[in-house]
């Protein structure tokens, strides 16, 4: 799953620090969220979407190519 | 007033390291006591030609080293927040791995008389638990 967490926290000038203490989770967790190394469970999701005033789907992109009109 | 803004998000950042240390260190200082009382249940229940009381003090020690290790990976676990469970659990399952293969390892060599299951079933948990701990240190450690 791709983000934009690392765009949306450098325009607002937050810290992974800064960030993780806005979500309640360590550090670690919002590194390997951006890294790509690991997908937040959806209560996370929420949170972390709470916090930037957005969406999840804002935040979060499926990794897959671009769905086409036709599905076979 | 970026240099403030600099200043308090470095502070942040160190403050966030520190409780990551912090919680590293609290996993260590659970876990040592722990290890502990599992090598005086290994002294105890090395000697094969035991008294009953001997034996009694053996297992006694046995389930308190077990009902501890029990304990510290609750107490782990109820600290950590979602990604780090999800480090300590797939910890977890390498060491549980880790203590089966060595259990049956150990079962057969008991069978062919090679060595005594009663001395090595506690330096095999004792190895599952340190397997776990490092693991999950150096996975956290170096993934920052």
């Amino acid at each position: 799953m791709k983000n934009r967490l690392r765009e949306l926290r450098a325009a607002r000038r937050w810290s992974q620090a800064d960030l993780a203490d806005r979500c309640e989770v360590s550090r670690q967790a919002i590194n390997a969220i951006e890294t790509e190394r690991y997908d937040p469970s959806l209560p996370l999701a929420f949170t972390i979407a709470d916090v930037f005033g957005l969406t999840i789907e804002e935040i979060f992109q499926p990794d897959r190519p671009e769905a086409t009109d036709n599905p076979l | 007033m970026e240099g403030v803004l600099y200043i308090r998000s470095m502070a942040n950042q160190i403050q966030q390291d520190q409780l990551t240390r912090a919680a590293r260190r609290a996993v260590l200082i659970d876990g040592i006591p722990v290890s502990t009382l599992g090598v005086i249940a290994l002294a105890l229940g090395s000697n094969p030609d035991q008294s009953t009381a001997q034996k009694a003090w053996w297992i006694a020690t046995t389930i308190v080293f077990t009902l501890a290790i029990a304990w510290v990976l609750l107490r782990a676990f109820r600290r950590a927040d979602e990604y780090l469970r999800r480090i300590q659990l797939e910890s977890m399952a390498v060491a549980f791995a880790a203590v089966l293969v060595a259990l049956q390892v150990a079962t057969l060599l008991d069978a062919a008389g090679v060595v005594r299951l009663q001395q090595l079933a506690q330096v095999i948990l004792l190895g599952g638990v340190a397997t776990w701990l490092l693991i999950a240190d150096l996975r956290t450690r170096l993934n920052r």
